[in-house]
């Protein structure tokens, strides 16, 4: 942290005395600043942190009739049950695999897009695309997942049949387990990528116009000024971004799993999350999920401490 | 670093701080609950007056799920005349079905119970858990007092038990619900009958395929649509196993329960699924087709029959018809679908697979009725429901207004779907169907007669899972992977990834992965209830 | 401004680029444009056709029921004020609390960003949350729909930094124009940062609007609930569990047909869709150096 305020570019850096005024003064001076913080800072005790007794349940078998008082307490055995399954570690493979994969091939996909969108000129063309981009986010899942059945299944799916025209084969899109992952990411990228770029584009509005102009004196050209201009303007936001992600990286999007899962590629399909769920209809399992859920966090935490220190040691701000 | 110590020694005291908050909290929260519980009681009160002078109605409040995005209000006509027959006065907490788990949970643990609640999954653990932490009525001996409940069935009493205790009345459904169908106009240009063994089921499925039976000249045919289950894929596979004489999940063999895929029967049934997809007779995409889409192939001319319902059969003969009718083509026959139960076995035998006979359970919990009078005034509330006229009132609603009676038996609902869901149907959500449905029906269909007719003789010939009202420890823990250890498997047979050595493999694997434990627990649940 | 991109290179960049949105544009909307058509086809043409633009018959019915009741439509107005309304608590728990905790020498900063962080990872869970409303007797008020979502920590994190990226000198000269830090709040720092508001009055606009899961548990009353409850409802009424409604009278309840689910997503979504082009002029750029010069 102090590394971080240290940095020429802080608010601060041009008082150095701030930091040897006393609390009382700082509170004092700031508190306008603190009643700001009031209402937030409120939200999260009470909505937040108050259920957070909730992360016991995991070593209980907490049953909701019964309550937190009266059910049995069991330590770690959910861990326990977890980490002694089987089938752990194929479902870390899968759970990491499909992570990763995700962020190789989707988290850049809209920080591409925002860049050719940027370099549009034709306002009207832009605002089209923009607007036709958005729009597969607010299809739900479970249309789109049957809307994937109806074009990749060998039983007249239209990319089968057009595949068969031209090559006389046809491909198991849906049950071939190496199509899997890719059919997931490519999913992915169509429903979620052009409603990613509105934070990058956002930032892209930041960038002052006056900063392509020099450059276009300087006689960069049109990868030069992405490059040196438009990608520095919006880096930090995809520090923040990747940051948080990683807190996430065994968060694998239930519902699209569960929909396109199926005996033939469930060795590679199944992961933490449509696990959990398919415990959770015999078990009921709230505490079995909550452990898993705890393992998550612990995981999820340490990456994000860990990208977020690696991401200052880069000199990027990071989240604090 | 000493900076970031000192904080982390921050937010571990702040942590302390919150959670001791939010033990406070928390003990204030079961603490209000307490007082709500008072509060319950002195709602109990009128009921306890109410008996004295049996004029004031029965406040009821009634947590049901509802189908649609309509639903009969408090006041509505058809309540208000239902509220008048029974002498109460309900209030219904309509949940949208979709989510009827999550909030049922919710209800469960946030203490403010109805004084009617729908059970959906009388094996579900929330609901076991509160059934033994003595949250609900027991009614196992109340219900011979009442004339109607008195007669239900002990089949289905013994499938949604708990132990063997009733602990709610079971929304009855035909058991004998399961059934094959397929399209009639085809096995009449195919020159065939209906099908009556095994091997007649394959040459129709056949004759399907090769025969041309829609009379285009392409090969553009085949027999039988399986789709993919989000259960699994088995509805279709587990009849067929049945045929072949395989046991309905466990099997006796010695006085010993034996899980099925144990019996060569079962080995056979699979052999014959693979020989269907090998000779492409079945749609070659079956492990993962969209269930949304199942009727699609016969509507369309693709395909021949499906295993699934009885009933929808009719459902997709009325598609068939739309669909003519839409495509201005020839619309002159009655009817396309036709329907049977099951074919008979290499036993000589029928063997039909049977459903649960009910669809979750209407219980009374403790904590908001507080008086075996009142548990008495609810039960004759829920046994009048079975009287014909209340069925008929909570399926159709008011003569007149919802529908036209034809005769004694039949009538004809009005075509106002609008004012049928904003009032109607929901309602029958809470009618128990016991000892069987009985009000009037809405005029029948040769079809319909027909599938009532199946679904009647199917009875006769269920096979039933003795394992069925058992609760399984090991089968809470590991069932799911235990149940995909198989289900993968017999998939990959019949698709020919594995082959009968790859099938034996996942059945010791099934053992040693906690099967044995399960057959081993299942035997002693088996032998403590049969002592 | 355009002048620059006069070269060969930068002409076919341009070509390719309009290629490639154009391409990617339209494999966005036309799975869409199949919803739409669906929504006005008949149920038959839906079960033959696999995927089509233009209806052969084309029929308002599916519409016809959706609207034919009040529910729909009193539902939509529920939507409509918690979106509208619970956005705007959403804009100003967040804006507040990103702005002081943008401020890197307040006081305490690290341990509440660090209790943000650790929300997000760490959550209570379904039921404990329920009992906080329940014993805040939020249930049954269309505020349990607004202040257990308040601020979403990912939200409050990018703001911050968005704030804490605005050039220091800006605010110092507000400073020394005699703003307080309400004033500097309001008159200096939120015009700056319209593009980010914009961005996030749309997330949280939408993530208000596709809700459901908070009103199947805090409300009970049929009335209040909003349109993504009875969207569910129909598009994952499924066969299977429409068949096991009734199989005492088979005919009874029947699963809805595939338009009107269609129609459904349609009345769903396009709503929503309005507001992007509302917001949409935020994003343009230029806005931060206007306000620099003026």
């Amino acid at each position: 942290m102090e590394q971080a305020t240290a940095q020429g570019n802080l608010p601060q850096a041009s008082k150095p005395a701030v930091y040897r005024t006393s609390i009382a003064a700082r509170l004092r001076r700031d508190k306008w600043l603190y009643l700001l913080l009031l209402p937030g800072l409120l939200y999260f005790l009470i909505f937040k942190y108050v259920p957070m007794w909730g992360v016991l349940l995991a070593f209980q078998n907490y049953q909701p009739f019964t309550g937190f008082w009266k059910s049995e307490w069991v330590g770690f055995e959910h861990f326990r049950l977890f980490f002694e399954n089987p089938e752990f570690y194929m479902l870390l493979r899968n759970t990491l695999l499909l992570s990763f994969y995700n962020l190789i091939f989707f988290f850049p996909a809209p920080i591409i897009l925002a860049l050719l969108l940027n370099e549009v000129r034709l306002a009207f063309f832009k605002r089209t695309i923009q607007t036709m981009i958005y729009v597969p986010h607010f299809i739900s899942m479970v249309i789109v997942a049957s809307l994937t059945y109806v074009f990749l299944t060998t039983e007249g799916g239209t990319v089968n049949e057009l595949l068969f025209q031209y090559t006389g084969n046809k491909i198991q899109f849906l049950s071939d387990p190496s199509w899997f992952r890719p059919m997931i990411i490519l999913q992915t990228i169509w429903k979620e990528c052009g409603w990613g770029t509105i934070i990058f584009l956002a930032a892209l509005a930041a960038v002052d116009v006056e900063q392509y102009e020099a450059a276009t004196i300087d006689g960069a050209n049109r990868w030069r000024q992405i490059w040196h201009v438009t990608l520095p303007a919006i880096r930090s936001t995809i520090v923040i971004l990747l940051i948080l992600r990683m807190g996430s990286v065994l968060d694998n999007g239930f519902e699209q799993i569960y929909l396109m899962l199926n005996p033939l590629n469930r060795t590679v399909g199944e992961v933490f999350d449509t696990y959990v769920y398919a415990m959770g209809i015999t078990q009921g399992a709230f505490s079995y999920s909550t452990a898993v859920g705890l393992f998550k966090s612990i995981v999820g935490v340490t990456l994000v401490l860990g990208t977020n220190w690696l991401a200052k040691k880069f000199g990027e701000s990071g989240l604090y | 670093m000493k900076k970031k110590k000192k904080q982390a020694k921050r937010v571990s005291t702040f942590l302390i701080l919150s959670t001791v908050c939010a033990a406070a909290l928390a003990g204030c929260s079961s603490g209000s609950g307490g007082s709500e519980g008072a509060s319950g009681d002195s709602s109990a009160a009128p009921s306890a007056i109410a008996s004295a002078e049996a004029e004031k109605p029965l406040k009821l409040n009634i947590m049901l799920p509802i189908f649609k995005t309509n639903y009969p209000k408090d006041d509505s006509p058809v309540a208000a005349e239902l509220e008048k027959l029974t002498n109460t006065d309900i209030h219904f907490e309509w949940v949208p079905n979709a989510s009827y788990g999550d909030k049922f949970n919710i209800t469960l643990a946030s203490g403010n119970l109805p004084k009617i609640i729908y059970v959906p999954d009388s094996k579900g653990p929330s609901f076991v858990s509160a059934v033994k932490s003595g949250a609900f009525w027991d009614l196992t001996d109340k219900l011979k007092n009442y004339p109607n409940l008195s007669q239900a069935s002990e089949v289905i009493l013994n499938n949604s038990s708990i132990n063997g205790k009733t602990y709610g009345i079971y929304r009855g459904r035909e058991l004998g619900r399961n059934g094959v169908y397929y399209r009639q106009d085809w096995l009449e240009k195919v020159g065939l009958q209906q099908p009556k063994t095994i091997d007649d089921f394959y040459n129709m499925l056949k004759a399907f395929k090769e025969k041309d039976p829609d009379g285009n000249g392409k090969d553009d045919t085949y027999g039988l649509v399986m789709v993919k289950w989000t259960a699994g894929w088995g509805a279709g596979f587990d009849q067929i196993k049945l045929w072949f004489g395989a046991p309905n999940v466990w099997g006796e063999k010695d006085g010993k329960l034996v899980p099925e895929f144990e019996y060569d029967e079962y080995f056979e049934a699979l052999k014959f699924m693979k020989k269907l997809y090998d000779e492409k007779l079945v749609n070659q995409d079956f492990a993962v087709m969209d269930s949304a889409k199942w009727t699609d192939p016969l509507v369309n001319g693709q395909a021949g029959a499906i295993i699934d319902v009885v009933d929808g059969a009719a459902r997709a003969d009325d598609k068939i018809h739309a669909a003519l009718k839409d495509a201005g083509k020839d619309d002159s026959r009655e009817q396309y679908v036709d329907v049977f139960g099951a074919v008979t076995g290499p036993d000589g035998q029928i063997h039909t697979l049977p459903t649960s006979g009910f669809a979750g359970l209407l219980a009374i919990p403790k904590s908001s009725v507080k008086s075996e009078e009142e548990v008495d005034r609810i039960l004759k509330f829920l046994d009048q429901l079975n009287e014909p006229d209340l069925q008929t009132l909570t399926s159709f609603g008011l003569e007149g207004k919802h529908y036209k009676k034809i005769d004694d038996k039949t009538l004809e609902r009005s075509s106002d779907s609008v004012l049928l869901e904003s009032e109607v149907e929901g309602l029958n959500q809470m009618v128990p169907y016991i000892p069987e449905g009985k009000g009037l029906q809405v005029a029948q269909t040769p079809l319909r007669l027909k599938q009532t007719e199946v679904q009647l003789k199917n009875r006769d010939t269920i096979v039933a899972n003795p394992a069925e009202p058992f609760i399984s420890e090991v089968y809470a823990q590991k069932g799911q992977q235990l149940g995909n250890i198989i289900n993968d498997a017999r998939i990959k047979f019949i698709v020919g990834q594995i082959d009968e050595k790859g099938w034996r493999d996942a059945i010791e694997l099934w053992k040693k992965s906690g099967g044995d434990d399960y057959v081993k627990e299942i035997n002693e649940l088996y032998a403590a209830s049969k002592s | 401004m355009a002048k620059q991109y006069r070269t060969a290179a930068g002409a076919t960049f341009d070509v390719a680029n309009y290629i490639v949105l154009t391409l990617f544009g339209l494999a966005a909307v036309l799975p869409f444009v199949y919803v739409i058509a669906g929504s006005f086809a008949s149920d038959a043409e839906l079960t033959q056709r696999a995927v089509f633009f233009i209806p052969k018959t084309f029929t308002l019915a599916a519409y016809e029921f959706i609207f034919s009741t009040g529910t729909i439509v009193k539902s939509i107005g529920v939507s409509i004020y918690v979106t509208v309304i619970g956005t705007l608590v959403n804009l100003f728990f967040t804006v507040t609390m990103a702005y002081s905790l943008a401020k890197r020498g307040l006081y305490g900063r690290n341990l509440v960003l660090n209790l943000v962080i650790f929300s997000m990872l760490f959550g209570g869970g379904m039921i404990p949350t329920y009992l906080v409303v329940k014993e805040l007797h939020l249930l049954d008020s269309l505020w349990a729909l607004m202040l257990p979502g308040a601020i979403s920590a990912f939200n409050l994190i990018i703001v911050k930094n968005f704030f804490q990226e605005i050039p220091k000198e800006i605010e110092e000269a507000g400073r020394i124009d005699g703003c307080s830090e309400l004033g500097l709040l309001w008159r200096i720092v939120m015009p700056l940062s319209m593009p980010v508001l914009a961005t996030f009055t749309l997330f949280y606009a939408v993530g208000h609007w596709n809700d459901f899961f908070a009103a199947l548990l805090y409300i009970n009353d049929p009335e209040k609930w909003p349109l993504q409850v009875m969207l569910r409802q129909i598009v994952l009424l499924s066969q299977a569990a429409a068949g096991d409604l009734n199989s005492m009278d088979p005919n009874f309840v029947k699963p809805p047909d595939q338009s009107i689910k269609m129609a459904v997503i349609v009345v769903g979504t396009i709503p929503i869709l309005c507001v992007y082009p509302f917001l949409q002029k935020h994003f343009a750029k230029g806005v931060l150096l206007g306000s620099v010069k003026g």
